[in-house]
């Protein structure tokens, strides 16, 4: 099953979420000839997206189907790994941002220098990054107006020098958003709208009429939330330069003699496998597919996996994870708070951020009060799960109930790895990515201070029970996903350079979350894509002119 | 073939009021729907017999024609390719998971203990049971034909229930206290989960689920616990359905709920 081999082109992209959607608007902006592959769909948002509950959050319409794209974990390097839906991180064009929150707030000065800032902990593998806050500003700037987020300039007490403010304004708050600030300003603590990958107004020519409040999980069918399926890659088409090709399965990074990487071999929707041939291949499937497809990618010069002389492709891996608590109010007493409004975030604070040293470990938390969510899985850990109790626990709490959630800025470690399972495959018939995981004790401890505090803000705000979820296992419920590659000045303690550029292989370049040394705690996607248009100038204006420039290591 | 952007739209919404069954047969069917009105019972309001949760699980376990409706609630789309494959030989397992559940459903109602499946024997249930059939002999009913699920007491058939799970019977929610969990994925999907599990998630799906799926009759569901859904799924894709009014109603002002922006020195956009 041989088509005809396709025309080479400048650059191939792989995986077209947030980060290869950045990629392909910026190099096809730029002139270069280039090509998305995506394994999965290219859905029409207009066309595809509405607020179904069952097939949006209990069916995997967009997340990855567990027959077809397996995943395995395990909790400990003796365990035989069990199958089960790690971090389902849709895959298909637009990625993450179809069916994602959309928090985007800024990192943070300290997120890019934990090293420098506490030296060699015992069991991290803290790094420092080979960028620094400054050198980011200005990409988060491009993608703050380019992409779309809501939000007020000035309203977060701890952000770092921002060039410019938001292109929209946020959505009114909620009702439990209404007491979350009310409950913060009590406690002195600096409550604000965490910016969102939406806008509100007709920015840029967006028709945002979805107020349905089917925001986290859904697809959305207006312009309101900000996806690259309906902002980049229109923009990335409408240059000329760039083609789609969907349910196309890129299953190897295809190496030349000279140490080159030649392009990528598919499996198109009809099952040929064909070979597209570049002068530069981008990987952004994510940290956990990047890692799988470089490790897939084996050939004679990397035997190891593709440009993993370093022996780091896959390890330090790390994937936030969402804890919270939940409040209940009494329905015969309280007013409701309708936890199911709000397109999901109302309001959140970095107030716990930075590293206190008195509260026994390092790093901190972004907190936000966010929606309860809808009927079916309306978020009340520990429900009653069958009769009476179960009826009088949906009836009494559905609109009376209100969360406050975090996400745990886990610290990197070494032997936390993406591998290939020795035994489960793929729809495709390729070893799936193995996710091997201990939390490391910082990790526990940060997420039990930040959930009681969380919890504690709650009782502030009138709640009259509280379920706290505390932190025994990753299951991988952010989607995010980092460290897989690390970028880095050092070719032996580090996958890329700084510019997302393989050590090893100078044409390969890979955009997403794998190339953070460490997760940052704020979520991701903002600082990826960001960081996604950087690399992406490089190849661009540099790699492609046939020139070099280094960056100078920052100074600690 | 047909890629997953163009699947088809076919048949329509699922009649709630259909007595037609798909899948189960007829003693399978009122078994399923006396458990589902067991788990998510009726009492002033409305419980999942009255929702249709029933037909509901029968359309869905049929086959693959019911697992996702379009996205405007027409119809059903219509899977190809790998998702068809990978849903088929799900929907085999889930047939064969209700099939054996009614079964077993009716062996603990006979007093009987359960020997296959993956949780070993279930615990023998409470002694009604040894009464009940005993009654039925000392009656002379020995011809009659075996007691089953729906022919027990809704008192009697959550002790079956409780046999099933392997737990006692919930107990109502109390407010005053501090119930700590550990983490879980977000959205709950239906596979390898045992019987009893995924009967109780079925039963919530079905009570509370777009109609359009065959339970949720007239929005009963959404309006026990007081959820206002959109009339339909077309009307969440154009704007008619908007839940401006159910957010904080009263006037505010950015400069009250965030005291900071008095000192700060915001940029303008």
């Amino acid at each position: 099953m041989n088509a005809k081999k396709p025309d080479p082109v400048d650059v191939v992209v792989v995986g077209l979420g947030a980060n290869g959607g950045t990629a392909a608007k910026v190099l096809s902006e730029a002139g270069l000839k280039v090509i998305g592959f995506d394994r999965g769909p290219w859905l029409r948002a207009h066309d595809h997206y509405s607020g179904d509950e069952l097939k949006f959050v209990n069916r995997n319409y967009m997340w990855p189907d567990p027959s077809t794209y397996p995943r395995t974990v395990r909790y400990s390097e003796d365990e035989e790994a069990q199958q089960f839906a790690f971090s389902p991180l849709p895959q298909m064009v637009g990625g993450g941002t179809n069916h994602w929150a959309g928090w985007v707030p800024r990192p943070r000065e300290s997120d890019f220098m934990l090293r420098s800032l506490h030296g060699d902990v015992e069991g991290m593998s803290l790094a420092d990054w080979p960028i620094r806050y400054k050198d980011l500003e200005p990409y988060l700037t491009k993608v703050e107006w380019a992409f779309g987020v809501s939000g007020i300039a000035g309203a977060d007490k701890y952000e770092p020098y921002r060039s410019k403010g938001y292109p929209s304004p946020p959505l009114r708050p909620t009702r439990y958003g209404k007491r979350f600030y009310d409950a913060c300003n009590t406690m002195g603590i600096n409550a604000f709208p965490i910016p969102h990958a939406m806008v509100t107004n007709n920015h840029n020519g967006r028709d945002p009429f979805n107020k349905t409040s089917f925001w986290n999980q859904y697809g959305d069918p207006s312009g309101a939330r900000s996806n690259t399926l309906t902002t980049f890659i229109p923009d990335a088409l409408a240059t000329g330069n760039f083609e789609v090709r969907a349910e196309s399965f890129v299953r190897q990074v295809m190496m030349g003699r000279d140490g080159k990487a030649t392009g990528v071999l598919y499996v198109d929707p009809d099952g040929n496998e064909i070979v597209q041939d570049a002068k530069v291949v981008v990987l952004a499937l994510g940290a956990i597919e990047s890692a799988r497809l470089m490790l897939l990618s084996r050939s004679a010069q990397f035997p190891d996996g593709l440009a993993n002389t370093s022996g780091l492709v896959g390890k330090n891996a790390t994937f936030h994870e969402y804890l919270f608590a939940v409040g209940l109010f009494d329905n015969e007493i309280d007013e409701p708070l309708n936890g199911f409004t709000g397109n999901y975030i109302s309001g959140g604070s970095l107030e716990f951020y930075e590293t206190d040293e008195n509260r026994g470990h390092i790093g901190g938390c972004i907190i936000s009060a966010s929606q309860t969510c809808h009927p079916i899985n309306w978020v009340f850990p520990g429900r009653p799960t069958w009769g009476e109790a179960l009826k009088d626990a949906d009836r009494n709490y559905f609109n009376y109930a209100m969360k406050i959630g975090l996400i745990l800025h886990d610290m990197p470690v070494e032997s936390n790895r993406v591998d290939l399972d020795p035994t489960v495959k793929d729809a495709w018939g390729l070893p799936v990515a193995r996710i091997t995981h201990s939390p490391h004790k910082n990790d526990v401890a940060m997420g039990k201070w930040q959930v009681d505090k969380n919890a504690e803000i709650l009782e502030a705000a009138g709640a009259r029970k509280t379920v706290p979820v505390y932190l025994d296992k990753m299951t991988g419920n952010t989607c995010h996903q980092h460290g897989t590659a690390r970028m880095g000045f050092d070719p032996t303690k580090s996958v890329l350079n700084e510019w997302g550029q393989a050590h090893d292989v100078e044409n390969l370049f890979v955009v997403d979350g794998s190339g953070f040394p460490t997760a940052t705690g704020v979520n991701p996607t903002l600082t990826m894509m960001a960081n996604a248009w950087r690399c992406c100038d490089y190849i661009a204006n540099t790699y492609s002119k046939g020139r070099v420039e280094r960056l100078v290591q920052p100074a600690s | 073939m047909t890629l997953k952007s163009d699947w088809e739209t076919v048949g329509e919404p699922v009649d709630h009021d259909s007595t037609e069954r798909l899948f189960f047969t007829q003693h399978e069917w009122d078994t399923v729907e006396a458990a589902t009105a067991r788990i998510m019972p009726t009492d002033h309001d409305p419980g999942a017999k009255e929702a249709r949760v029933v037909v509901f699980i029968d359309r869905y376990v049929s086959g693959i024609d019911y697992v996702f409706a379009a996205a405007d609630g027409s119809g059903f789309l219509k899977l190809t390719g790998r998702a068809a494959d990978a849903w088929r030989a799900r929907q085999f397992k889930m047939q064969a998971l209700y099939r054996q559940g009614v079964r077993d459903l009716d062996t603990l109602a006979r007093g009987e203990q359960l020997v296959s499946g993956d949780g070993g024997p279930t615990p023998p249930v409470a002694s009604w049971n040894a009464d009940h059939a005993a009654g039925g002999r000392a009656n002379g009913q020995h011809e009659a034909r075996t007691k089953g699920f729906v022919d027990l007491t809704e008192e009697e058939q959550d002790q079956v229930l409780v046999a099933l799970s392997g737990a006692p019977k919930p107990s109502k929610v109390t407010l005053g206290t501090k119930e700590p969990v550990t983490t879980f994925l977000q959205g709950s999907f239906d596979e390898d989960l045992p019987f009893f599990e995924t009967l109780c998630l079925h039963t919530r799906q079905g009570f509370y689920a777009d109609p359009v799926y065959g339970g949720n009759k007239d929005q009963m569901g959404w309006k026990v616990i007081g959820f206002p859904g959109p009339r339909s799924l077309k009307d969440t894709m154009d704007g008619t359905y908007d839940t401006t009014e159910y957010f904080y109603e009263g006037d505010y002002d950015w400069y009250d709920l965030i005291p900071y922006l008095r000192e700060s020195t915001p940029r303008q956009s």
